[in-house]
């Protein structure tokens, strides 16, 4: 019911941007003849099996089209990609960091020739188009974000203004608590150890004013008083979320929001459609979504911008054509219309609905672009395992991030990014 | 003649056995005493996309003629061994540790003698040394009770008591987290009785969770191999001691425990060998806060770092860790194997 819903609303809304419904009833890559036996990889977001349908829409007549939906496609993709042989994978869709290690690792092959060939058939529009030095290297079509969720209807009850910092956000805490018996816990993030505090870290951290690395180098630079002031912050907030709070992943982070139990908190912009579902959440239409609060007065928004997209391996280009094609079919005008609520797209007639609203806040608020440096990762996986404890007050905020910041020079050595003993310089 | 007959009827298995074990154990070997890297060089990229144009100074691979990255391989002997035991220190660290030691900072440019091995070490031996009794006694407590359940009945008996061991290990740690997050139904029900525990948000309780969580899973394993063992027990041997006036007690530990010795070293032995390699419930439950193992590090090394030779190291430990617990039970065996011939 519900899904027939959202297909009805695409589909008026993709009318008015101007297509015809009976095209999509043919996919161009049936009636295009292809003969190909295509394998693509992707993540397994809710949007990724919507277009995961889409290309396998394509199947039949002499094209077979088999989509991946993993959760581990980091390690398939890099693993794919760099083998000796023939890459298992013709295609894959990746976020913009494992798209910085992939380029870093010479390992994508420059579609720039496809999209001048087959760019205007499918509407590709320049904002999608990743291009390294000119040569177009990714496909963008979805955009990510962290946003400040809050209940709106508590806030304007007790006349609480919407937190642009954190200190602020505390106070509203504080105030919530005190007034709002069933919340006991008004903040909920995604603190879990691992991946996920590590990237809170970083939010915080550049808008602290901090940085990951020296620059031009990959010399770690976190270990550093803002550093330290960044775990301080997120020492601060502790007490105001579940002391469960350092195994809580999104999915946790969404079911306190969603029950009630916690008021605010900065949670991936594209979970925001699922606050208002009804069957999931106790408190549809009053989550709100603002730019997450900066971690300083004059910080930008502690949020980063993501954006995911397909690429093409250098190691499997026997099927070049066919499989941009199919792609081009999956993130065809028509796909991301039947698929609008479903995630934030880059398409330029994409319609915002009320929980799209995410990338838009958070690029008025300032949030940076997720760093680009292909050792990042390394550093991001050192400082996520040892934050916890330093969070917790188990171990010394500067001593911890001294530990992160010797281990990840340790594997950036292993990795050949940092040269043994001596600093290998990056940049001017 | 006899020689030949015994290589026809083994060569297939030993065949097997070389292509399946040895093979990949001497790969991980080889592939733990080397390092290959991609060869990097200074770049600067001016990149555009969904959030506007920049200038990108980064490192990038060189390449050959085809297109394809360059790589530096070389041998690295034990380091990754070194620094997997926290042995090891670069020449910048060693110089690190020299400066800060003359500005009082010396735990902080050392890591402050933090070392993950031991940590994950440790939880691991908590794990499979207080798991082992637990299901060795509860395994064979169910199958007593079998014994005592009316025929009608035990179908019924086997199919639940087996359920934890036939879910998928991630599935069950899925279902034992939700049942104990926040409002989860067990946190739910003792705060009814006024006690609040959070689960995930200290050492012992997240502990006690996996601990609890491997005992529920494996328990069933012991009972059904148990139960199996008890349906041989010698009857008439039994009798005999009934016949002597031997209590229920006395029948248990001097017939029945006997008789079902080499069961229960098969399985100490199997749930040593598994509980060593603890990795479902860490990754599901705690993602390895508080509570990191062995395996769950071989995996971060080779998820978070994609280092494929130092896994392959961690691996090894692994694998020494697992011949070390193993040792007092192989020379039982072995001398009872001796014994017989």
């Amino acid at each position: 019911m519900h899904r027939r819903h959202l297909l009805l609303g695409a589909l008026s809304s993709g009318m008015a941007a101007g297509w015809m419904p009976s095209a999509w009833a043919e996919p161009l890559c049936r009636r295009a003849g292809l003969q190909a036996r295509l394998e693509l990889v992707a993540n397994s977001f809710p949007v990724m099996q919507h277009l995961a349908r889409q290309a396998m829409a394509c199947n039949g007549g002499g094209l077979n089209v088999n989509v991946k939906l993993t959760s581990r496609i980091n390690y398939e993709v890099e693993t794919a990609f760099a083998s000796a042989g023939k890459s298992p994978f013709d295609a894959a869709v990746v976020s913009a960091s494992v798209f910085s290690d992939l380029y870093a690792r010479s390992q994508l092959y420059p579609m720039t020739d496809l999209v001048r060939k087959y760019g205007a058939r499918y509407q590709l529009e320049e904002r999608m188009l990743v291009r390294m030095d000119g040569e177009v290297m990714a496909i963008a079509f979805m955009q990510n974000t962290q946003n400040l969720y809050y209940r709106r209807d508590l806030f304007q009850r007790h006349g609480i203004a919407v937190p642009t910092t954190y200190e602020q956000m505390l106070q509203a805490a504080t105030l919530l608590r005190a007034k709002e018996p069933g919340i006991a816990n008004p903040i909920a993030q995604t603190f879990a150890q691992g991946w996920d505090l590590a990237t809170e870290f970083t939010n915080l951290l550049f808008s602290m004013g901090g940085r990951f690395f020296v620059p031009g180098t990959a010399e770690p630079a976190f270990n550093s008083p803002e550093g330290v002031a960044t775990v301080a912050l997120m020492r601060s907030l502790l007490p105001y979320m579940s002391p469960n709070a350092l195994s809580s992943n999104s999915d946790d982070v969404m079911n306190q929001l969603q029950q009630g139990r916690a008021a605010m908190g900065v949670l991936w912009a594209s979970r925001a459609a699922r606050m208002d579902d009804p069957s999931a959440s106790r408190v549809p239409g009053l989550i709100d979504f603002a730019a997450a609060p900066a971690a300083r007065p004059g910080g930008g928004s502690a949020a980063h911008l993501w954006w995911d997209g397909v690429v093409m391996p250098r190691n499997g280009p026997a099927q070049r054509e066919a499989t941009f094609q199919v792609l081009m079919e999956m993130l065809s005008a028509e796909s991301t219309a039947a698929g609008n609520d479903l995630t934030i797209w880059v398409r330029s007639y994409y319609k915002p609905g009320r929980t799209g609203v995410g990338v838009e806040r958070a690029l008025a608020g300032g949030a940076k672009v997720w760093p680009a440096e292909p050792f990042f990762t390394l550093a991001h996986a050192q400082v996520g395992k040892v934050l916890a404890d330093a969070i917790k007050g188990v171990r010394d905020p500067a001593q911890a991030l001294a530990g992160a910041a010797a281990a990840y020079r340790l594997a950036a050595i292993e990795k050949g990014y940092i040269s043994d003993g001596t600093r290998r310089e990056v940049g001017a | 003649m006899k020689r030949k007959s015994f290589l026809q009827f083994s060569a297939p298995s030993m065949l097997l056995m070389l292509a399946l074990l040895a093979f990949p154990m001497v790969m991980t070997l080889w592939l733990s005493v080397r390092n290959c890297t991609p060869q990097m060089a200074l770049v600067t990229v001016q990149q555009t996309g969904p959030f506007g144009a920049a200038s990108v100074t980064t490192q990038r691979a060189k390449v050959d003629a085809s297109g394809r990255a360059l790589q530096d391989c070389k041998f690295v002997g034990l380091s990754y061994y070194r620094n997997i035991l926290g042995l090891n220190k670069t020449p910048a660290d060693r110089e690190a540790a020299k400066a800060a030691s003359a500005s009082d900072d010396t735990a902080a440019a050392t890591g402050d003698g933090h070392n993950e091995f031991i940590g994950a070490l440790r939880f691991t031996l908590l794990y499979t040394l207080v798991t082992t009794p637990f299901i060795l006694a509860g395994g064979l407590a169910m199958a007593l009770a079998m014994n005592h359940v009316t025929r009608r009945l035990k179908g019924l008996y086997v199919a639940a008591s087996l359920l934890p061991f036939i879910i998928t290990p991630v599935v069950g740690a899925l279902a034992i987290k939700w049942l104990f997050r926040d409002d989860g139904l067990v946190p739910h029900l003792l705060q009814q009785v006024g006690i609040q525990v959070f689960w995930m948000a200290q050492a012992w309780s997240a502990q006690l969770l996996i601990i609890l969580y491997g005992i529920w899973h494996v328990m069933p394993f012991a009972f059904i191999v148990f139960y199996a063992g008890l349906q041989g027990v010698p009857q008439d041997s039994l009798e005999a001691a009934r016949l002597d006036g031997a209590s229920r007690w006395q029948q248990l530990r001097y017939v029945t425990l006997p008789h079902l010795a080499p069961l229960l070293v098969f399985v100490t032995l199997i749930h040593l060998m598994d509980a060593y390699r603890v990795f479902e419930p860490v990754l599901v439950l705690t993602r390895g806060a508080f509570t990191t193992s062995v395996q769950y590090l071989t995996y971060s090394v080779l998820l978070e770092e994609n280092n494929a030779f130092k896994a392959s190291a961690a691996a090894v430990l692994t694998l020494i860790g697992i011949g070390v617990l193993l040792i007092p039970l192989l020379r039982r065996t072995w001398r009872e194997q001796r014994g017989t011939h």
